[in-house]
This record gives C-alpha cells, structure tokens and sequence, in this order.
C-alpha cells in the first residue's frame, strides 16, 4: 500500500491510544487524589507529567504543578500537541486522508467522537465533572477500538493500525512503571494501586495476586503478564505479531528483528532479579527499544515521504543568486 | 410484450401531473399535443401507484443514503467547506434507443476530431492552422494552449481520454452541442451513483424493462488507460489516479473512480521521479507507474515547469512524459480545443479533419472580435448570451433576456475592452423535464453530459449526466451553483419499458427496511 | 568566431537537499547565424540526462538528483561557431507593420507577456521617439535600443525577478535582462515584433561588452538581448545592455516572449535552507586557420568587399 496511508494508520493507532491513555491517567490521579495528604498532591501531579514526559515543561516555575494547571495542559492546552484534544483530532486527521480505507461505521464513529470533544466546554467540564469527562473520552476510544477491530479487514492498514496502537500503549505502560518504580517502601502502597488503575488492571491484578500490593508483583503483572492486554509483554507481542505479517515472504526486517529481541528479552525475564539489579535502567532501555522500533518502521515502511517544502531555483543571466 | 398499463397515446397523467404546464418549451415527456411520448408511457404507468408523499418520502431516502456514504461534493465559503451532496430528483430522464443512437454517433464523431486536431496542434504539422480553417492568434492566445506540452506524444492520439461533451435540447427538440470538456470532466460518479440510488427507493419502476447499463464505466475507464500505457510498460501497465486530496471539491469522484477500477489513489507526494521513471511510494519501497489519470489541473501538474509553488504536483513528471516512461491522462494542453472560442470554429475541424458533415450541431455561436458580428451582437445584446471565453464552472455569463440595464451596460463596455474574449449565443430554450418539487411536478430545464472514452476505439457510456436547474425559470444547472441530477435512461434497442403490476405492500416493507437501515 | 563556451554553477546548500529536478537552457542553438559544433552536460552528483527541443527551438536538458546532496555543479561545456551577420539592405514603412501576414507570423511576440508588459510610462517614452525618426521602422528599432541604454544604468542588486518592466523604466537601473525586457516592451508597444534572447558574450564585463584585445579567455555571466522583426528581412539582433549590434562575439541559446521562456535553469529542490550560487561563463576565443569567410562568402558581401580591396 502507499507508504502515506501506511504512515497515517500507524499515527491513527497511536493517537487513539495516546488520548484514552492520557484520559485513564488524569482520570486515577484525580480520584487517587482524594484519598490522599495534600503534600502528595503536588508530588502525585509531577508523576503525572513524568508519566507523559513533560516535566521539563513546567519546569521554568512560571506555573505551578496543580490538579488545574496540569490537567488543563494535558486536556486541552494548544500548545500541548499530545493534549488528549490535541491527541484526538490528529488521530481524525490522520484517518480522514485514508477515509476510503477504513469503514464508514469506523470513519463516523472516530469523527462523532472529535466532533463530541470540540463541542464541549472543556474547561467547564474539568472543573465541575472531570471523571464524566474522561469517562467519556476513554468509552469513546473503546468504542473506536472495538468498531476497528470488528469492522476492518485485516490487510495490511489493518497492521499498522495495530502496529501504532500497540507501541504507544507499550510504552506508555512502561513510563508508568518508571515513574512508580522507586516507591518500594509499604506506604507507598496507594501509589502502586493508582498505578494498577491507570492501566485499567486493577481487578485483573487481584485475580492473579489476591490482595497482595507487593511492588514486585505489580511490577512482574505490568510487564510481564502473558495474559493482560495493557502489559508491556502483551502489547509489544501483540506488536510483534502485526510486524509479522508485514513482512514479505517471513523476511526478517529490521524493525522485526528489534522487536523480537526486545519482547524476548522480557519472555524469559524474572521480576526478582530485575528488582535486584537496575530496574530503573532496565524500564529505560525497554522504553528506548520501543522508540527504536518506531523509528525502524518509520525507515522501513514510510521511508522517502517528502519532509521538507519544494523551494524553486531560478537563475538569471547577468546575475549571481538566487531569487 | 404491450405494457398492462395505459397505452401511450391513452395515457392520463396522475395526479402527480395535475396542473403540470409544459410552459411553451420543449417537454422530454410530453409532447407539444401534452400527449405522454411513447418512451415515458411505461415509466409513467409505473409511477401512478405513487403518491406525492412517497415520492417526497423516497427522496428524503436517497438524500439520507448520500450523505451517510459520503456521496458529496465541498462548497467553499470563505474557507470552510461545506459538504452539500449532488440532488438527485426521483424521475429518471429517458433516452430511446435511436435518439442516443444518433447522440452517440455525433460524439464518436466531434471527439475523434477533437483527437486529430489537439495531436496535429502538439506533434504534428498544425494542419487546421495551415490551411486557414482556425486562426494561428485564436490558438496561441487561448489560455489552454500550452507550450510546456509542444512534442510529447500520446499513444494513439487518445489526448481526450475522458471527454465529457455538454448537450442541450432546444425548442424544436435538436440536441445541440453547448460545450467540450476535454480537461477534467467530472460528473461520471453521479451516473453511476445515481443508478444504484434509483434502483433502491424506485425497484419498481425498473422491472421488466432493458435499460442499458452504466456500472461497467471502472471497466471501461481502465481499459482506456491501459491502452494508451507507454509500450515499454508491458501487459500489466500500473495505473493510478493523481488527486489534488481531501481538500478538493471532487475528491469524492477521485476515491470512488480509484476503487472502482482497483488502482491506487495516490497524491502529487506519493510520486518521485528518478531518471525520468514516476514511482509510487509503497511500503515494499518504490514501484513505478506507467499510466497517471490526473484530476489535477494543468498548471499545477509540475512546479519545475508550471507554477513553482504547487505542491500538488510531482517535480521532474514533465520530463518523464516526454521520455516516454509515463502517460499523463488527459493529455496536458487540452484546454486549447474546449476554449469557448475555439468551440466554435469545431464544426469546421470535424469537415477538415474527417471529411464529415457534423452530427451534433453547435448552438448558433457569434465571434465577437469579427466587427460584423460584434455590430449586430451589441445591437441585440438583451437578446443573447455573453460568455467569457476564460471562465469555467457557469460564472461570468450575462444571460440577456434576464439581465439589468446596469448588468448590459457593464457587458458591453467588458466586450469593447476586450472583444476577444467573449463569444455571444443565441439563447437556447432548453428542453424541460418533469421534475419534483416539493409534493408536485414541475417542468425544470435539463441538459446532458455523456461520458466519452478514448483509447484507440471511441466508447460511449449510455446516458451520462443529466443535470437539471433546480430554481424554477433558471438555466443554470452546475453543481456549484445549486443544480441537481437525474438518473438517464438510455432504452436497449427493440425493447419498449415495461412495468408489470405488482404488489404495492411489499415494496412498501422493503422501502421500510432501506428507511431502518439508513436512518 | 570560434568559441568554446565553459558554463558552470555550482549551488552550495547550508542543510542536506533530497532531491532537486531541473531544467538547463545553456546549450547554444544552430541557425542561421551560429553552428554548434559539440555540446557535453556533466552534473555532480552524477546524473541522468535527458534532451529535447522546446516549443522555441531551445535545446533543454532536464535532470533529477535523489542522492541526499549538500552541493550540485552543474558544467556545460559548448563548442560554436559564429559567422557575420548579413547587413540590413532594407527600410520598410511603418505601415507595412500592420500587414496582416506579417501580424500573424509574429503574433506571439506582439503581445504583453509577463516581464514585458507596457503601461503608459513605456507607451509614452516609445511614441516620443516614434515621432522623432518618422516613418521608418529600422531607425525607429535603433531608436528604441538607443534610448533603453540612455534610460538605464547598468546596477546590480537594484532589480528582481518579477519586476515590473515600467518600474525599471522609472527607477533606472537594472542587469541586461531588464534591458532586453524593456527595449522588447517598448517595441511592442509600437507593434514591432520583439523577442527576448539569452546568450553568451564573448567580452570582459558584460554591462560594457567591449571587444577583447588583450587574450583569449574571459570570465562572465550569461548575458541577454533582443531582437526585432523587420518586415522583408527577418530579426534585427541588438544589444541594449552595451549598445552595440549583436556580433560574431554573441552566441545565442534561444529566444522566447521574455525570460520564463528561455531561463537559463529552472527546477525545484526539497530541502530547507536556499543555496548560496556560484555561475561562471569561461569562453575562450580558438584562433583557427581556416577563415571563416570562404565558407560564407555569400552570406557576407561586405566582407568580401573588404577583402578584395
């Protein structure tokens, strides 16, 4: 298929992931919250900037870290390019220039939901019924999810579709576990549960662990469960699987190849001796291997799109330069 | 099999018709007696079991279906687009067999010479001009005349690959050539669109009848392309159709042509031209095209040798056609033969060209830079039709029976600057159709645009598009400026349409069911 | 005159370009006044090239590069000759300018075209000198050319592409574009046919055009000119830029209405940043045994006239 509607599907997955992710988050740390001390509060807000790595943006101190402050950067502020709207609206562009390649009942349903987002009074909305808000935005997603899943065929749009969807909540699921992973005292205990409820796993988590809220075992459930979608072995094997099926006559592509080695790296990895060793700088390496496989397909498959403006050359007789 | 409803010559209007007034024009279907024609008598018959409401209901259907499909076009108002879709009035226009047979024919014929005249124009010894049939300034002034495309030849001289020729009926029932569009017709969605649609809120009237079909035009239109691949290409040429994007007010044709012939829809940025070879970027890396059914506007096709600041188009694509390595379809240059003023100098390309008499007569056209013409044209300005020879789309045009002293006054100073660009008409009363508005019929004037395909033999899609002024008394029938379309019928030879009475009940559950579904 | 013609540019780019596609107009064209006798393109990055003729008879070479580049050189490496111009053996009237054959053979270059467009600045200054010469088409011609000279200096930098030619008129200054541009208006604007040339000049410094007595080398740019129709002889070539007629040290590449048609190099480039460009015309003079003259001495009466005595 055309390297662009390839590109565009991929960033639709992503996009998609990106804003219920974003909603789940804010969506736990706010009711997380209320349960918590106030001096946590500033704490448990720069957690949620680290999770989505932009810290560095409030970092200059002209504004403080807040419930407002940074749930309206992350819900709506337009300088914000992975603002949840910001996030939604991308994912729309993206599928309305491979309109004919989706499904009409896809199509409508992701383009009611932009259309939904910008009707509302979002500011409004934060301030009076946020968990309505996010409720909305992660039912919507689902909702998006589910008619893709049922709806398309699965070529290869449908891939890179998975493809995009699944790295983004791979890495996504490992910046959380970064951000919590140091908190191995007991008291952190609300901490990790908050953490089980940003990835929607808090009632599958105890089916397995009971009600056990050892860091270890949070840890070895978010990263290594073979059965939970939102894990990070889960998403990138369901990755895995998508990049597979791209690949022409079970040639071993680059991105392919990276991927492999980086799931199998977790396949046979043991939470204890993870724990034992770095486990912050095992979380970063994942999560660099994640950027490295996106930036490998990028190569492989949208590769040559024409990234920069055409500037047209004129030369003139009688004259050195360029016009 | 003689039709178990009223017989022609019988047949009493329903009350559809009730104080329908042919108003003096010529009527498709009833004649200047008000007698139904023989064509109409079974459509009619088929159609008395229908009150005004359901007709009413039934479109609301077909409205509802477009818009949920996406069938429609983008009207820009100060930037924002709005997507209005292409009305689609309920009574199908019909065509018997010998009047498209001589309609067909006609076209075969001016497109053929069309064909001639823009090959000996840009490859060849510019014949016609040589020999006084056209004049050399008419030519080298015409906006479409384009110099970029002087020596890139075109396999089997197929420059109008896709022609869509205008044709109006007047007063005496002559069908009439009113323009070419030799460049980027579009329209050929909406026949094909509009079938389907009839077919769903109107089965009935279809049954038991032998109405030639539309829904081959994919097969069609990619044959023609194939056949005018560059020899090097093989037998498999790799199409694909070049859109503007989403942005474009067509771009809903461009998806739809794409798929139905099952080729790429690709933009200017999916194209790369290296060593003078186009290729497509696909994720299994670069794979090279043969054939380009552009819907992009010349200018904007190549900012290496047109408009620098397009990035519409694909740099270096120029080269490539000349090389040889890759056909652009429709042929750059084209615009030369459907110049308004051009135009009317075709009846004497088709007599130098193919030692013819045309068949398809134009509509009486004055050149107003020859100073007789012009005389008697300013003297009769409230009479005719001033067209701008650089317009397209329907603006522009002073209509002189319907214009304001100011608006006259504003004309003739605009044809003293600048006589050479403007032609003068007769006005053409165009033929009228039944059509619904409201919960009633009414007489609507109608043209026809049928769809002609080049690729070494001339095919005709039958029936094509016709369109129809929605404003009572207008004759201006453009989609941009608010006309709609009726589904055209063109009748297999030897067979009349019939309707065999049928059970109403059941095509109003059915109808249920379409209501349910696309709501 | 025999000259070899060394034209090279090289365009640096601050940032990597991918791509560039290009079109080259710097091949001298044969006619009645010059033969080429060999013509080689190179580029580097090395690629393919591909020649045609366009629509006004000008040799294009037209090449795409998709190597990642941070320069492109660009050497067109010519060989020509030029012969003596016949000599003007005719003085038609001003009317015989409305002649419509004469009108229809050169319709195109009687028209405004984009860089050669007249308003009334132009109209006026033209019609001034029309009145002076009276009725005679070639004096009003030279007229024309005399008066371009005298109304503008010659200055770099003070004009763009896009100019309006009555803008240069009234700023007066501009390069040997602007020049032809402005002679070609003001002679259209008096219904004489006029075309626009671009070419080499074999001198030191283009903007004086003097001859060369001190070598066989020089360095210049690429240089343009004019010519005009003259009923009953053909195309008057003159030099505003130097005031001279056009010579056996003018080679020509083509002719078009104006400069877009006969652009030196045209193209696009996907990149970033706009290059820094460096051209460069060498043309070396050969001194040859064989004279020219035996070869033409029917074209060129006065020559051997001056021979013989």
């Amino acid at each position: 298929m055309l390297a662009r509607d390839a590109e565009s599907l991929f960033w639709t997955g992503r996009y998609l992931e990106r804003a219920e992710d974003t909603a789940r988050l804010l969506d736990v740390t706010y009711h997380g919250l209320l349960e918590t001390s106030p001096a946590e509060e500033a704490q448990a807000w720069s957690d949620v900037l680290a999770a989505v790595r932009l810290g560095q943006v409030f970092a200059d101190g002209r504004r403080p870290i807040t419930a407002a402050t940074v749930s309206e950067y992350l819900v709506f502020d337009p300088k914000n390019a992975g603002s949840i709207l910001s996030a939604v609206e991308q994912a729309r562009e993206n599928a309305r220039t491979v309109r004919e390649q989706l499904s009409t009942e896809l199509w409508e349903s992701l383009n009611s939901f932009c259309l939904e987002l910008r009707g509302r009074n979002l500011r409004a909305d934060l301030e009076y019924q946020p968990h309505e808000l996010y409720g909305m935005v992660r039912r919507q997603c689902q909702t998006v999810a589910g008619v893709a899943a049922e709806t398309m065929a699965r070529d290869e749009g449908w891939r890179f579709f998975v493809l995009g969807w699944n790295l983004e909540r791979a890495e996504m699921s490992c910046r959380l576990l970064s951000v919590r992973y140091r908190q191995l005292s007991p008291s952190a205990f609300h901490q990790w549960m908050n953490t089980l409820r940003s990835a929607s796993g808090l009632e599958a988590y105890r089916r397995s662990y009971r009600a056990s809220m050892d860091p270890a075992d949070v840890v070895e459930f978010l990263l290594l469960s073979r059965t939970f979608p939102r894990s990070v072995l889960f998403s990138l094997r369901t990755a895995e699987n998508a990049l597979g099926h791209l690949a022409l006559d079970g040639e071993l592509t680059r991105p392919l190849r990276q991927l492999g080695r980086l799931r199998s790296g977790l396949e046979f990895a043991d939470v204890r001796e993870l724990l034992q060793g770095d486990l912050g700088e095992e979380l970063h390496l994942v999560e660099e291997g994640i950027r490295q496989v996106a930036a490998s397909v990028a190569t492989q498959y949208f590769s040559n799109s024409r990234e920069f403006d055409l500037h047209s050359l004129h030369l003139m007789p009688g004259e050195g330069g360029i016009r | 099999m003689p039709p178990d409803g009223p017989s022609a010559t019988e047949a009493d209007p329903s009350s559809l018709f009730a104080n329908y007034d042919r108003g003096g024009f010529f009527d498709e279907v009833f004649d200047a007696d008000d007698q139904v024609r023989p064509h109409y008598a079974a459509l009619l018959a088929g159609l008395d079991r229908f009150t005004p409401e359901d007709l009413v209901r039934r479109a609301r259907i077909r409205d509802a279906a477009f818009r949920s499909q996406g069938i429609t076009f983008t009207v820009y108002d100060e930037g924002e687009g709005i997507e209005r879709t292409f009305p689609m009035d309920l009574l199908p226009r019909i065509v018997p067999a010998d009047e498209w047979q001589h309609i067909e024919d006609g076209l075969v014929q001016r497109v053929t010479a069309l064909n001639s005249f823009l090959d000996d124009l840009y490859v060849g010894e510019r014949a016609a001009i040589h020999d006084g049939i056209i004049p050399t300034w008419l030519v080298e002034t015409s906006d479409g005349f384009n110099r970029e495309a002087f020596g890139i030849p075109v396999p089997l001289g197929a420059r109008c690959l896709v022609a869509g020729v205008d044709l109006v009926r007047d007063g005496e029932g002559t069908y009439r050539v009113l323009e070419d569009n030799l460049r980027n017709p579009s329209g050929v969605s909406y026949v094909i669109e509009n079938r389907v649609a009839m077919t769903r809120v109107l089965p009935t009237v279809f049954a038991n009848q032998q109405i030639r079909s539309v829904d081959h035009y994919g097969r069609s239109l990619l044959n023609a392309l194939n056949r005018v691949a560059p020899p090097a290409s093989g037998d498999q040429p790799t199409v694909v159709v070049l859109t503007p994007g989403v942005f474009n007010s067509a771009y809903f044709e461009h998806v739809f042509l794409a798929s139905q012939m099952g080729v790429e829809l690709v933009e200017g940025r999916d194209l790369v031209v290296d060593d003078h070879v186009v290729s497509m970027r696909t994720t299994q890396g670069l794979k090279r095209v043969d054939v380009i059914y552009r819907r992009i506007d010349d200018a904007f096709l190549d900012p290496v040798v047109f408009r620098s600041d397009s990035t519409l188009g694909v740099p270096g694509l120029m080269a490539a056609a000349r090389a040889g390595n890759v056909t652009i379809a429709n042929a750059v240059g084209n615009g030369v033969a459907d110049d308004k003023a051009v135009y009317a100098y075709v009846p004497e390309l088709i007599r130098y060209y193919l030692g013819e008499e045309p068949i398809l007569p134009n509509v009486e056209t004055y050149l107003l830079w020859d100073e007789d013409q012009r005389a008697e044209v300013l003297d009769r300005l409230d009479e005719l039709v001033v067209k701008p020879v650089a317009e397209a789309g329907g603006y522009g045009i002073v209509i002189g029976p319907a214009a304001s002293d100011a608006e006259l006054e504003e004309c003739r100073a605009n044809i003293e600057a600048d006589p050479r660009n403007y032609i003068a008409q007769e006005v053409v009363s165009l033929s009228r159709h039944p059509s619904l508005v409201e919960d009633h019929l009414e007489g609507r004037h109608i043209d026809l645009r049928p769809f002609v395909l080049s690729g070494g033999d001339i095919e005709v899609i039958p029936g094509g598009l016709t369109r129809v002024a929605m404003r009572r008394g207008s004759l201006v029938v453009n989609s941009s400026q608010g006309g709609g379309s009726k589904d055209t019928w063109v009748l297999a030879k030897g067979v009349e349409l019939v309707v065999e009475a049928e059970d109403e009940s059941t095509e109003v559950e059915s109808s249920a069911i379409d209501v349910e579904e696309l709501s | 005159m025999r000259l070899d013609i060394r034209y090279r540019t090289t365009f640096t780019y601050e940032n990597l370009v991918r791509e560039s596609q290009n079109e080259l107009r710097a091949c001298p064209r044969s006619d009645e006044n010059q033969e080429l006798i060999s013509y080689r393109l190179q580029t580097w990055p090395v690629s393919k090239v591909f020649a045609f003729t366009d629509y006004w008879g000008t040799r294009v070479d037209a090449f795409g590069i998709r190597l990642p580049h941070v320069s492109l050189e660009v050497v067109a490496e010519s060989s020509v000759e030029t012969f003596q111009r016949p000599l003007l053996t005719v003085a038609p009237h001003l009317e015989s300018l409305r002649d419509p054959s004469f009108i229809s053979a050169h319709h195109e270059y009687l028209l405004r075209s984009p860089h050669a467009s007249w308003g009334r600045g132009i109209e006026a200054e033209a019609v001034r000198q029309r009145e002076l010469v009276g009725d005679d088409v070639v004096s009003l011609i030279l007229a024309l050319h005399r008066v371009t000279g005298a109304r503008i200096t010659y200055a770099r930098g003070a004009t763009e592409v896009g100019i309006e030619v009555e803008e240069v008129l009234s700023q007066g200054k501009g390069v040997c574009q602007d020049y032809a541009h402005l002679a070609v208006a003001m002679c259209r604007s008096q219904g004489i046919p006029a075309r626009y040339v671009s070419g080499y000049l074999f001198t030191r410094d283009d903007s004086v055009g003097a001859d060369v007595t001190d070598g066989d080398v020089v360095e210049v740019q690429t240089h343009a000119w004019f010519e005009a129709a003259v009923p009953g002889f053909g195309w008057l070539a003159l030099d505003p830029t130097n005031q001279k007629e056009v010579g056996v040290r003018h080679v020509k590449i083509g002719h078009g209405r104006d400069y877009d048609d006969v652009q030196p190099l045209r193209g696009v480039f996907c990149g970033s940043s706009s290059p820094t460009v460096e051209p460069r015309v060498e043309i070396r003079r050969l001194r040859t045994n064989v004279s020219p003259v035996f070869e033409r001495h029917v074209r060129d009466p006065q020559m051997e006239h001056q021979q013989q005595q």
